[in-house]
């Protein structure tokens, strides 16, 4: 399907679609510029990315829950990982990380990225540093925490490999620290 | 939704309520019960005045929560939703509250249809227009001329029917 | 932009991970799974939701917001963010031409034919609304690309005080970043002239001022006569 097709069928439905390199490029160009501005201090890289993903979860949430139709809260964190993965991945990435390595508490598990488009056409630089210390799309670490803070959910996320550092595998791992709203229902466990 | 109230309030009727179905006014509460957006579609409808609008925002947020707690039964597996409709003979509010605390209350006419749907439009909006706008502060008052052009664009379509 | 780069085609017939591994201290993961064993037309026409593009982009102009003074100051910023990608884009976009037209344009009018066809196509998925050149004698430097509703502006509102500014400077600065990569070095700005009449049927709409070096339109008229 041509580019401009698919762009005209996205017209009709509900959720508006561009090209993904440019949303590639965009992040990339974000990325370069923050390594830049704190002059290569990944650890302050990594901090504002996450910083910048918390803004964007604070509103990226409204979308989630009115393109979605979601009328009800999850009721365990069970369902608040699955979706994330399978519906809020999807909507906004076009991809379904794998959920994997539950905690026994089912408070904290895996997010598996087999795929990444932020990702695609990166490598990060050479400099012996990059591959220690940034983590290049933890973005997307912020955007769970603002997130799922709008719906009373307090979590903590970092990524634990990434193959941009030439791991196997890119994991981030998600920890439920609490429910914010005491009316919440309590965890089935 | 769990649990659906409707208050059923009399207001004295002087000649019969016509038949025809109008969005009046779309108000818009933060999740601190702070008025954020106040809008009419009609022209001629009864003006509050600004600290009026900023009263009956933060009461109705009050009153709102009360009603969570009116439910005489155990609560059930998710926390009640309170008000989500209020029907008098001349007019009809839908409340709709999105799970991140904010209120969308729309005023029509008792007739008009799929109320539910208008406000999932609005709120469809107000995500994209108002949340995807880098120059709108949280939890502030909305003054986004997209939001607004195309809320008024489609409030008049509706309206024209 | 040592950390995106789009444009790096493996050399034919060599293993090309062994040969950038050979020269280079980055580890990769046993999977191969490098930038260079991906093809690069693999997402020429993937799709992402546009949200996600409308985030970062708000991201990024909110961050350049807080470290600069002033709205040209903002352009600026936005403009030097685009500008990597332009240069990236003119090659990536070229590579993926037909065989026989993969040469890069050698005259103004091809160049801007380039940027407002190929580079709108890809970025936008359509092509720009006009391509005009400046009808002032003064300015025979300058042109005008038209968009009436740029995407990157969709769900931006601009606050009355700040009336001024236009974000698709960002999208100036990829066009800026394919004139210069072309070797047609310009200066690209993004101004908005939705007002009055036209603004009622296309408020967003934003005019892209390129104006080339003055060498640049010397070489045209010498090439010209020749």
């Amino acid at each position: 399907m041509s580019a401009a097709k698919a762009a005209r069928q996205g017209e009709e439905t509900k959720i508006d679609k561009v090209n993904a390199e440019l949303v590639t490029l965009t992040y990339g160009t974000i990325v370069a510029q923050l390594c830049k501005d704190y002059e290569s201090d990944y650890v302050e890289v990594n901090k504002q990315l996450d910083k910048m993903g918390y803004n964007i979860g604070l509103r990226l949430i409204e979308d989630y829950l009115a393109k979605s139709g979601t009328m009800r809260r999850c009721a365990n964190f069970k369902e608040t990982a699955e979706m994330i993965a399978k519906v809020g991945f999807k909507i906004f990435l076009n991809i379904s990380p794998t959920i994997s390595n539950w905690t026994t508490d089912s408070k904290q598990f895996s997010l598996i990225f087999d795929e990444n488009p932020l990702a695609d056409f990166v490598e990060l630089p050479d400099d012996g540093r990059a591959q220690e210390e940034l983590w290049f799309s933890n973005i997307f670490c912020g955007v769970l925490r603002g997130a799922l803070e709008m719906v009373q959910m307090q979590v903590e996320a970092h990524f634990t490999s990434d193959v941009l550092r030439g791991q196997e595998s890119t994991e981030m791992r998600v920890t439920l620290i609490r429910y914010i709203d005491d009316e919440m229902p309590v965890d089935d466990e | 939704m769990s649990s659906f109230y409707i208050l059923q309030i009399s207001f004295p009727t002087v000649d019969t309520p016509q038949i025809c179905t109008v969005v009046y006014a779309l108000i818009i509460i933060n999740k601190a019960g702070g008025l954020v957006y106040q809008r009419d579609f009609t022209e001629g409808l009864n003006k509050l005045s600004v600290n009026d609008y900023l009263v009956l925002a933060g009461t109705f947020h009050g009153v709102h929560a009360i009603t969570t707690r009116l439910n005489p039964l155990h609560p059930p597996n998710e926390p009640p939703s309170g008000i989500e409709v209020m029907e008098t003979e001349h007019f009809r509010l839908q409340c709709f509250q999105t799970l991140t605390g904010t209120k969308f209350l729309l005023f029509t006419e008792p007739f008009q249809p799929n109320t539910d749907k208008i406000v999932a439009r609005i709120y469809e909006l107000y995500a994209d227009y108002v949340m995807k706008n880098p120059f709108y502060s949280l939890e502030m008052p909305i003054r986004s001329e997209g939001w607004e052009r195309r809320l008024v664009r489609e409030m008049r379509v509706l309206n024209s029917r | 932009m040592a950390s995106s780069q789009p444009v790096k085609p493996p050399l034919a017939g060599q293993p090309a991970q062994a040969q950038r591994g050979s020269q280079t201290g980055l580890k990769y993961p046993s999977s191969g799974k490098t930038i260079y064993n991906r093809p690069l037309n693999r997402s020429r026409t993937q799709e992402l939701s546009q949200a996600s593009f409308a985030y970062l982009f708000g991201e990024m102009v909110s961050y350049a917001q807080k470290r600069v003074t002033g709205i040209q100051d903002l352009e600026k910023r936005l403009n030097v963010q685009g500008h990597p990608i332009g240069l990236k884009l003119l090659d990536l976009l070229l590579y993926r031409e037909p065989t026989r037209s993969q040469t890069r344009p050698l005259n103004i009018i091809a160049l801007l034919q380039f940027i407002t066809t190929a580079l709108w196509r890809h970025l936008f998925s359509r092509p720009a609304d006009a391509l005009e050149k400046s009808s002032n004698p003064e300015t025979p430097d300058e042109y005008m690309i038209s968009d009436n509703e740029p995407l990157v502006n969709q769900y931006i509102s601009v606050p009355k005080e700040m009336n001024q500014l236009n974000c698709a400077a960002f999208v100036a600065g990829i066009v800026e970043g394919v004139c210069d990569g072309a070797g047609f070095p310009a200066r690209v700005t993004a101004h908005s002239v939705g007002k009055g009449e036209e603004g009622e049927l296309w408020p967003g709409k934003t005019v892209f001022l390129v104006k080339f070096q003055p060498e640049v339109v010397e070489r045209e008229a010498y090439l010209g006569k020749s």
